[in-house]
């Protein structure tokens, strides 16, 4: 992934440095993003940049008082924009992060972190399962030092949401052989992603590398 | 520091250069709205000069009211010498016309000596209210404005403020 570090104690960092990492994986895994959200609000956005540099040049070339009237319904259309951008934000994509598909299974995920937890939450909604949080610990799969390691970030998805699962069947069948590198999910039959077993193996596996 | 915008998606660059826009672009149609709702081109200006003293210093801010056409003796109103670019703040002092007859206006500093007729263009010999008056003032902010007075002294400060603002900006990913 990537050879550069990031502060451990920046929870701003670890989690844009964890989106980058899953949509990486994703794509490396042949999954098809789809950017139509994105794509919808860059468009409103650039558009109202748009709107306010035409009334900035109007106004830089024309004068306040030609322009006046086309003015305050520039403003009035900047401000109906920028309403449509903030809720599209905050409502529609919430925290999305990434959203695509892979032989016809849809998979939308959102992150979010809580202040003063060093921890990961994942909303997944796929095909296979309805909407749920899952959460794991960052050092799971950062070193002490702030070094991003694939490998457990991606066993950790591989295992816990089916549809990663299916594309990446080695990260998700790991678990079985190797069971001091991944939190125990295989052992009572149901995916989970308990902190408490991953924090453990998560320590371990940095003291080793650190 | 720059890695972290290096390693970026084009449609995730694209996304943070769109956020410092916004703010540019915000604050700009902000001042617009501002211009709008009161009628008047420039909303807020600074005092430039001393000649207001006491009532007003250099540095000040003042906020200015341009829907009340029917300006009164003594109302301080904010005003351009045709073809200059410099506001000038000052007093009313005489008042021509009203009613039907366009509002014509005689002005000067409080703390001049003489009237305005020596500041105004050649052969100008009193404002017009609808076209020469900025506005009047309805209220102001002491010494604030001292920013802007050293931002047009030292330009340099212009450029420095935006290229620290954009840098913090778009780094950011917040």
């Amino acid at each position: 992934m990537s050879d550069s570090h990031i502060s451990p104690y920046s929870l701003n960092d670890l989690k844009n440095t964890t989106d980058d990492a899953l949509g990486n994986y994703l794509r490396g895994l042949h999954f098809k993003q789809d950017n139509s959200k994105l794509d919808f609000r860059l468009a409103i956005g650039y558009t109202a940049v748009a709107i306010a540099a035409v009334t900035f040049v109007a106004d830089y070339k024309l004068g306040w008082d030609a322009t006046k009237n086309g003015t305050a319904v520039a403003v009035a259309a900047y401000a109906v924009l920028n309403g449509i951008f903030t809720y599209w934000m905050y409502f529609v994509e919430k925290g999305l992060i990434f959203e695509g598909s892979r032989e016809g299974r849809k998979i939308s995920l959102a992150s979010r972190t809580k202040k003063h937890t060093p921890t990961y939450f994942l909303t997944v909604t796929s095909a296979l399962d309805k909407s749920r949080e899952l959460d794991c610990p960052f050092t799971t799969w950062f070193t002490e030092d702030g070094y991003f390691v694939a490998k457990p970030f991606q066993q950790w998805l591989a295992s816990t949401v089916d549809v990663i699962g299916e594309a990446d069947v080695k990260s998700a069948v790991k678990d079985e052989t190797d069971s001091s590198q991944v939190p125990e999910v295989e052992s009572n039959g149901t995916p989970s992603a308990s902190g408490a077993d991953a924090r453990s193996k998560g320590t371990k596996r940095s003291k080793r590398k650190g | 520091m720059f890695s972290s915008i290096a390693s970026l998606q084009p449609r995730q660059l694209a996304a943070q250069v769109l956020n410092f826009a916004l703010v540019l672009s915000t604050a700009f149609m902000l001042w617009k709205g501002l211009s709008v709702f009161t009628n008047s081109s420039s909303p807020i200006v600074v005092v430039l000069s001393g000649s207001m003293e006491p009532a007003f210093e250099r540095g000040d801010l003042l906020f200015l009211w341009n829907r009340g056409m029917d300006t009164q003796v003594g109302e301080i109103v904010v005003y351009n010498v045709r073809g200059k670019d410099i506001p000038i703040v000052h007093r009313v002092v005489r008042r021509f016309g009203g009613g039907s007859a366009p509002l014509q206006l005689l002005t000067k500093g409080d703390n001049n000596a003489a009237d305005d007729t020596e500041l105004y263009a050649r052969g100008q010999d009193y404002l017009e209210r609808s076209k020469d008056v900025v506005g009047s003032v309805v209220g102001y902010v002491p010494f604030v404005g001292y920013v802007t007075i050293l931002l047009s002294e030292y330009p340099w400060l212009k450029t420095a403020m935006l290229g620290f603002m954009a840098l913090t900006v778009v780094l950011q990913r917040e």
